[in-house]
């Protein structure tokens, strides 16, 4: 025991003994083990961050939409939908939206060719909306009973719109839709799974009937809550629930679904970026061949006294591997204290959760251990082969 | 290690040392020689006599072509290279022209090197580098490494080193060639102050004046042994 001790010791002195070198041959596991702790540690945040903020949304809402109906422009579902969809034992709430077609919304008078070639959507929804969207609103109220029976004009828009057209929260405010002035009631805030809504302009079923000739109030797409955990079959049964055989399309969506298949292409750029970081593991390993190859060389004085004071060729080889070993855990620290930093500054930025595995400094430390040592192999069997008869130039 | 009893310490039996395989060049050819504990000898020859090859071959760095060596009594040839490394650290003592000092080591550490792997604490490899540094006279330098040192400092510095061990055998290879006259006059007194009666000393040089310092001197030529005689006290 005492032996490897010794031998421990001696190696790490000879790293000592050279800094510059070591720190060198060092960089190579360092960058590896840092790219590798930085990509797998930041996508795991990212991830995380997303799966946070998926509890938070529920991934209980369902979006189904009218997909196609032969003959008409905006495919559209019966007008009992909401009921229809209300008959599935596992719907909690429905809230339907209709978006209407040909009406321009024109905040700026004189800004109406811009409106007219990227209208913003106008969309008749009902009085449940908010709730089944489990979302608030940013100032004002939405559209109420009274706003639909009495035919008030009065409009909700969502956030990204309030901001394109700079309303104010609590701001007295009317709106150009389709040349009827609609007074800004309330501002819906942003609604992160469809953000389709947050430049939308809302009003009730019974203005959008009144003014717009939307008689059938037949509605285009519904948000429906199930209740917790029945998500999928609901989502699978609702089209049917809905359409009931008739010519109308139906397709049903979990819009969380969306953000875990984004959270999937993550995935690819996380093996990327990994790949990345073993790959300068490896170049670090063959960069730590050759400094120890020639390192071999200028020192084989050393090798060839060492030798001469009793050192048999295994000792002299295991003195090369574990200063070999000694640059993978100097570099696989270093590497791991730059990788966790870099997570640090990268999540900081983003504004993610960190979630580190525990499990991946260890990795990274054992990878450029593993690695370091495999690169000391060949540096260790010249050492332990170089003759001393031909190192010390006898006579 | 306390040598055995009437047995050579040392011995080469007809040992033949040949170089290349299809052009066969022999640098010793059919050598014998006993030495015995107590021998303060020189190896003298001009160059290409075969010294060096008789030097690595004493110091069991090389092995023979052919013929036998023998280390208080065990065939070295017959030893791997675990047991032949176990043996030079054990019963040979090794002093260099050019000193090879360890750079980054200082002088106590080089010395401390000839004592690694022996299971011994780390205060007696501490207790005895020092008194074999004491003993060359540089008790006071042992934390100075060889880039601090005169060149005569370094090689008794490399003296120590060689009898930290307490050898058999101490082998010295042109031990005054790379210092001055009173340098070299102060190794040489030191290496007259190590000699004792269980210990042999072997010095290889061309220097006639080294030489001089031994009481036997082998002459060699052609990697043969010519002469070898043994001066009596004047």
């Amino acid at each position: 025991m005492s032996r490897y001790r010794e031998l421990l010791g001696v190696a790490f002195a000879g790293l000592a003994a050279r800094k510059s070198r070591t720190l060198l041959i060092m960089l190579g596991p360092t960058l590896g083990v840092a790219a590798i702790i930085a990509a797998v540690g930041l996508t795991d945040s990212a991830k995380g961050d997303l799966k946070l903020k998926l509890r938070e949304l529920g991934t209980d809402l369902i979006v189904a939409e009218a997909s196609s109906s032969f003959g008409t422009d905006t495919p559209k579902m019966p007008t009992d939908a909401v009921p229809r969809a209300l008959s599935v034992p596992t719907v909690d709430r429905v809230a339907a939206v209709s978006e209407l077609s040909g009406v321009v919304v024109t905040p700026y008078a004189e800004a109406i060719g811009v409106y007219e070639t990227v209208p913003i959507p106008v969309l008749a929804a009902d009085a449940q909306l908010p709730s089944v969207l489990d979302v608030t609103m940013l100032s004002g109220r939405w559209l109420n009973d009274f706003d639909q029976q009495e035919l008030v004009r009065s409009a909700v828009i969502g956030e990204g719109l309030a901001d394109e057209i700079d309303v104010l929260a609590g701001e007295s405010r009317s709106i150009d839709v389709g040349g009827k002035a609609y007074t800004v009631v309330g501002i819906l805030e942003q609604v992160e799974l469809d953000p389709s809504l947050n430049n939308a302009v809302f009003i009730t079923f019974g203005s959008a009937e009144a003014d717009f000739n939307d008689e059938d109030q037949e509605p285009n797409k519904l948000y429906v809550r199930a209740d917790p955990g029945t998500e999928r079959d609901t989502s699978s049964i609702l089209p049917i629930a809905i359409t009931l055989g008739g010519s109308t399309e139906v397709a049903a969506k979990i819009p969380t679904d969306l953000l875990e298949a984004q959270s999937e292409t993550d995935t690819t750029l996380q093996f990327i970026v990994a790949g990345m970081g073993l790959l300068a593991l490896v170049v670090g390993a063959v960069g730590i061949a050759n400094v120890m190859s020639i390192s071999v060389i200028q020192r084989s004085s050393e090798i060839g006294i060492r030798r001469a004071l009793g050192h048999s060729r295994s000792t002299v080889g295991l003195q090369f591997l574990l200063e070999a070993l000694g640059v993978g855990i100097l570099g696989g620290l270093l590497g791991v204290v730059v990788g966790l930093a870099a997570m640090w500054v990268g999540t900081n930025l983003a504004d993610w959760v960190f979630v580190l595995q525990p499990w991946l400094p260890w990795a990274g430390l054992l990878g450029a251990i593993i690695v370091s040592m495999l690169a000391g192999i060949v540096p260790a069997l010249k050492a332990a082969r170089l003759e001393p008869l031909e190192t010390l130039r006898l006579g | 290690m306390s040598p055995v009893q009437g047995q050579p310490l040392l011995e080469l039996d007809r040992v033949s040392r040949a170089y290349g395989e299809e052009v066969v060049v022999y640098a010793l050819r059919e050598v014998s020689l006993a030495i015995r504990a107590g021998d303060f000898m020189a190896i003298i020859g001009p160059s290409g006599s075969g010294k060096s090859t008789m030097l690595g071959l004493l110091g069991v760095l090389d092995l023979p072509s052919d013929g036998v060596i023998r280390i208080d009594g065990v065939d070295v040839g017959g030893l791997d290279d675990a047991g032949r490394s176990k043996m030079r650290g054990e019963s040979i003592g090794f002093v260099f022209q050019q000193f090879h000092l360890i750079p980054h080591l200082s002088a106590q550490g080089n010395v401390e090197t000839a004592l690694l792997y022996r299971n011994l604490s780390r205060k007696e490899r501490t207790d005895r580098a020092r008194a074999a540094l004491e003993r060359v006279g540089l008790g006071a330098r042992t934390d100075h490494r060889p880039v601090q040192m005169s060149g005569g400092e370094q090689q008794r510095v490399a003296i120590a080193r060689a009898i930290v061990t307490d050898p058999l055998l101490v082998l010295a290879d042109e031990p005054t060639g790379a210092l001055d006259t009173t340098n070299a006059a102060k190794v040489m007194e030191i290496f007259e102050s190590l000699r004792s009666p269980e210990r042999a000393i072997v010095m290889v040089t061309h220097d006639l004046a080294v030489a001089d310092h031994a009481e036997r001197r082998v002459s060699m030529l052609d990697g043969r042994i010519v002469a070898d005689d043994i001066r009596l006290p004047a």
